[in-house]
């Protein structure tokens, strides 16, 4: 490759990873030291549209996100049980960074709170990796069974699964007479985000708590958890196992027979994808709300993080990204907004009313992006003709048709009268002692004008 | 007997055991559950009659509408994920009706006229609905790939449940209608609410079998489910025989509605999503795409979640839910083709 | 001039460890339908062997049993007199089982490089995280499978498409690049379904010596399911027939051109009457 073109290439590979390091940059400085010197005009409503705790709940909801596309976007597996993750890594931040059951014990590892404080106490960036792993173990359950299901049934079994798994934290605080999760009271008060070695910095706490000058710095955190999870998928996707996922997104039967384990790498798009949905259920539990209960966790959870694969261009890590923010901002603060505006605009006050449309919003907008623009705002530029190619029944093409079989006898030779004549033409042309049977050509069209 | 289906779907299970090991275990978790029936039974048989009559209730309720979703998935292979959230709808529409526009309020004689006129209009409105859901939204993409049709039905479950949301619909909280019941009190089970239960939906059952089995209409609905390029050669309106299924589909979750509603007397955006699913269990249970096996699978379900909640030892109404999942996994890893399924090769 | 079946069959068929590619009575059932009876067939190493026969005989079946995506009712395949029974279609192309599709079934969305280095799967080692982290291996990895894909686009003639989405390719380049992917298996027998479907007569004598070259120059053995016969009686060692699900016939092509149960089977009863009728 000529210089020229190699340096373009290497310009190209870095614009978006450069542009979102910007974007999180500015993100931080706005609010830590840029708004807090602007004027009230400016500094309210910028504040007003996006203030802290959106732009940390856009960036979780990201994570999941990227987590899912893993799975929906890279391998076509339709999952709509997602939120078991979620739930599963809310609840390991819970075990693992507080104290919800008057334990008299103590364990301590590096967390950032008071050495007497019962209970376990991990710090957070260790018990991300477990949570992860946690739900990679889950996903690698719930996906086994799943393997051989065809599109609709997956996505049913994997919403049961789901459906399960939150039941089964509601009903926590009395498995067989054990306390295992607190049910529904959930878990509070779960420890900050301890800084280590980053608090040296001058400025920067020794841990965040649910403080407003503490969840500025969640957004350096977050978007650092976020930039990981893009740089996992994006290099994933850019070697072998990438690779594979693709081929058995189109076309699976064909995958196998070219020496894709169809097993292992179905199990590893779960496993990968549900790391990273304990990533974002740790950030959450630890993050955002700072207690973990089974009210936060439901379908309706799935299915946005589900639109924001779609919306943002399934199998593109960007635009999902993208797509994410877009939607946790308009859930999450977006539409309260919009009605304010609104309201101030026209007298009348739809702050609360249009925060409630949000199921028929988002539903209507699940419908539309089906029915006009399948591939996303962001398509990969396979997604597009992935979504509007007509769906590839397996068998098909493989040459044997089941019809075949069942077809009696007679049927059959008249179907493939012409096929056969033109063999034998085919022979004849061989064989200077076959002659073409014009015969039985003329016969068969005679049969078939009947 | 041979049990009526429309189309079907014949297809691999997940998990292959040799016949004889699934047969086997297919009669040991029989012989499972028929043991645990019996353990209910003689831990409290006055609670367990209880059971069996409220399931009995609850079942019909569910084949009504296992039999809406297992017509429009035996024609054209789509999981009518709003399908529930329909039925939801219809009970609001019900509501509406027969309280405030009839003033229905002690059930009794008097109540026929103002039941015929809602199960008129509900039927009619669910029929309309799903029509139009077909017509605007599923028949564009009949040729996508599955993940598409599947997506919109996600999506306009949610439509369905933020209408019913609203404040001017149903609001977001659970709303309880003054319907009161007389007539005999077997163990908790309002047996006149048992009888109306059976009285409505044993024709509208029959009925269905009638149309598909015997009618002009019935065997387009089974040649399209079939083959819809076949049935097309042959001179079939493809688009009006699926039309059709959904309309009819539609018009069972509208008769539903109004039993739910008259039954229970409360209305709630979520009622669909739950019941739609344990409906949808029901028919994979008795083998999607078959008539008989919804109804089958609906009374099974609807017993086994009566005697879990209220049997002697069963695991709580706090479990329900996780139990019928549970089933639906286990029956879509190991036998999809529910009761009344064929096993054969997966169709091409 | 015809011959039992059974006679003439024993000319090709050895064991299961002299041959590649060994099939031992194969049936495949149906439901009721028997698909392929009691076909046993070998492949000896390096050789070009043909299956043909009319439409229904059980041709693509039967291959589809041979990599996997059946199981055989009865009977058992050999792949260098290794036992296949179970294994997986992914398992049976890493011990060097590959194959073309009847109705081509390329990675349609993936760039030509990309369809062949799927192929390669088996072949790379690297695991997720020799990926995550691009470890040195894994950049060389990738970088050798980069240029094996490369070579393998030019060894099939399509050099010219690098870089193209598959679906953008000509019919005849979609088929070349069929065979390139399968060869990035480095399989020990190529399976090929019907590869001059579509092509003239130009094309089909390329492919004749595509072929030959392929099979001296790679060291496998061929296995074609040809209608073709022109191509068929070139490039054939050796002809099996089948009809109906049966073996009627084997042989070098020269047999197998005069066989009367061959040419019933083609033209029916009356074909071969009429046969009769001129030469007197």
């Amino acid at each position: 490759m000529p210089s020229t073109s190699r340096r373009r290439a290497w310009l190209s590979d870095y614009t978006w990873p450069l542009g979102y390091v910007a974007v999180i940059m500015f993100l931080f400085l706005l609010y830590q030291a840029i708004l807090p010197n602007l004027i009230d005009e400016v500094s309210g409503p910028v504040a007003a549209w996006l203030p802290v705790a959106t732009i940390n709940e856009c960036l979780m909801w990201a994570i999941m996100a990227l987590g899912l596309n893993v799975v929906v976007g890279y391998a076509g597996l339709l999952d709509l049980g997602y939120v078991a993750f979620w739930a599963l890594g809310g609840y390991t931040a819970g075990w693992l960074m507080a104290a919800p059951f008057n334990w008299s014990w103590n364990f301590h590892l590096f967390a950032p709170v008071a050495e007497t404080y019962p209970g376990t106490h991990i710090t957070f960036w260790l018990v991300i990796l477990i949570a992860g792993c946690l739900c990679a173990l889950l996903g690698v359950v719930i996906g086994g069974p799943t393997l051989r299901l065809r599109g609709d049934y997956l996505a049913l079994v994997t919403l049961g699964f789901g459906e399960v798994i939150t039941q089964f934290f509601r009903n926590s605080n009395d498995i067989d007479g054990y306390n295992v999760a607190n049910g529904d009271a959930g878990i509070p008060i779960i420890d900050p985000i301890g800084l280590g070695p980053f608090s040296l910095i001058k400025g920067v706490p020794a841990s965040l708590t649910n403080s407003g000058s503490d969840n500025i710095y969640k957004i350096l955190v977050l978007g650092a958890l976020l930039g990981l999870c893009l740089f996992v998928s994006l290099r994933i996707r850019g070697g072998r196992l990438g690779r594979a996922w693709l081929a058995i997104r189109e076309d699976q039967l064909a995958a196998s027979t070219m020496g894709v384990s169809l097993v292992r790498s179905k199990l590893l798009a779960y496993a990968v994808g549900a790391f990273f949905g304990g990533i974002g259920g740790v950030a959450n539990a630890a993050g955002i709300t700072g207690a973990v209960s089974p009210s936060g966790f439901d379908f309706s959870k799935s299915v946005l993080v589900l639109l924001m694969v779609v919306l943002g261009g399934m199998g593109n890590a960007w635009g999902v990204t993208i797509g994410a923010f877009l939607l946790a901002w308009l859930n999450s603060n977006g539409l309260r907004q919009i009605g304010v505006a609104v309201g101030a605009a026209s007298g009348k006050n739809l702050e609360a009313v249009l925060p409630r449309y949000n199921f028929l919003i988002l539903g209507l907008l699940l419908v539309l992006m089906m029915l006009f623009r399948r591939e996303g705002l962001l398509p990969e530029k396979r997604t597009k003709a992935l979504m509007t190619m007509p769906s590839r029944i397996e068998m098909e093409s493989v040459g044997a048709h089941i019809a075949e079989a069942e077809a009696k006898t007679k049927a059959f030779t008249e179907s493939t009268s012409d096929a056969d004549a033109e063999i034998a033409a085919s022979a004849s042309a061989v064989s200077p002692h076959l002659e073409p049977p014009p015969e039985r050509s003329a016969r068969s069209v005679k049969d078939t004008d009947r | 007997m041979t049990a009526v289906g429309v189309g079907g779907t014949r297809r691999k299970s997940a998990i292959r055991l040799g016949p004889v090991v699934e047969r086997i275990l297919g009669v040991v978790l029989l012989a499972l559950a028929a043991i645990w029936l019996v353990w209910n039974l003689l831990a409290d048989p006055t609670r367990f009659s209880g059971s069996v009559l409220i399931g009995l209730q609850n079942g019909l309720l569910y084949a009504l509408v296992a039999l809406g979703y297992t017509m429009v998935y035996g024609v054209i292979e789509l999981i009518n994920f709003a399908h529930g959230d329909l039925f939801m709808l219809a009970t609001i529409v019900a509501a509406a009706l027969m309280v405030s526009v009839l003033g229905v309020g002690h059930v009794g004689a008097v109540t026929l006229l103002p039941l015929v006129a809602a199960l008129v209009g509900c039927m009619a409105f669910g029929a309309a609905v799903n029509v139009s859901a077909e017509f605007f939204a599923y028949r564009r993409l009949r040729t996508a790939p599955r993940l598409a049709p599947l997506m919109t039905a996600v999506g306009l479950s949610f439509v369905f449940r933020g209408i019913a949301q609203q404040d001017y619909v149903n609001g977001s909280a659970q709303k309880n209608w003054p319907i009161e019941w007389g007539g005999p009190i077997v163990e908790g089970v309002y047996l006149y609410k048992l009888l109306l239960v059976a009285a409505v939906t044993t024709p509208l059952l029959l009925g269905m079998r009638y149309i598909v089995s015997r009618t002009k209409m019935g065997k387009a609905m089974r040649a399209v489910a079939q083959d819809q390029d076949a049935a097309r050669l042959v001179g079939i309106n493809v688009n009006g025989t699926i039309s059709f299924t959904f309309a009819l589909g539609g018009a069972l979750a509208g008769a539903a509605g109004v039993l739910y509603f008259l039954v229970q007397a409360q209305t709630y955006y979520d009622t669909g999503t739950q019941f739609g699913l344990i409906a949808f269990t029901a028919a994979v249970l008795g083998g999607i795409g078959n008539l008989t096996g919804a109804v089958v699978g609906g009374l099974a379900i609807g017993l086994i979640q009566s005697i879990n909640e209220g049997g002697a030892h069963g695991l709580g109404s706090n479990w329900s839910q996780s139990v019928v999942f549970l089933i639906l996994i286990v029956l879509m890893v190991f036998r999809p083709e529910g009761i009344f399924g064929r096993a054969s090769t997966e169709k091409v | 001039m015809s011959q039992p079946a059974t006679d003439a069959s024993r000319a090709g068929v050895h064991e299961a460890s002299a041959n590649v590619l060994y099939a031992d009575h194969i049936t495949i059932r149906f439901g009721g339908l028997v698909a392929v009876s009691d076909v046993s067939f070998g492949i000896p190493p390096r050789s070009i062997v043909s299956l043909i026969g009319p439409n229904g005989a059980g041709k693509t079946t039967f291959f589809n049993v041979m990599t996997g995506l059946y199981q055989a009712s009865e009977g058992t395949v050999y792949l260098d007199g290794r036992d296949l029974t179970g294994l997986k279609p992914n398992r049976r192309a890493a011990l060097g089982m590959a194959r073309t599709f009847q109705n081509i079934r390329l990675f349609n969305l993936m760039t030509v490089e990309e369809n062949i280095m799927v192929a390669m799967h088996t072949h790379l080692r690297s695991g997720v995280f020799s990926t995550v982290l691009r470890l040195p291996r894994q950049r060389r990895e990738e970088r050798a499978a980069a240029d094996a894909a490369r070579e393998l686009l030019h060894y099939v003639g399509i050099e010219k498409t690098q870089g193209e989405l598959a679906r953008n390719l000509a019919y005849g380049d979609q088929r070349r690049l069929e065979v390139a992917r399968a060869l990035a298996l480095r399989p020990r027998v190529l399976l090929l379904d019907e590869p001059t479907a579509g092509m003239n007569p130009r094309e089909s004598a390329q492919f004749n010596e595509f072929v030959h070259r392929v099979r001296d120059e790679k060291d496998l053995s061929v296995l074609l399911i040809e209608h073709d016969m022109s191509v068929i009686m070139k490039i054939s060692e050796r002809i099996t027939v089948m009809d109906h699900g049966h073996v009627i016939a084997e042989g070098p092509p020269e047999e197998i051109r005069n066989n009367q149960t061959v040419i019933e089977a083609y033209l029916g009863k009356a074909g071969g009457g009429a046969r009769k009728t001129t030469q007197s």
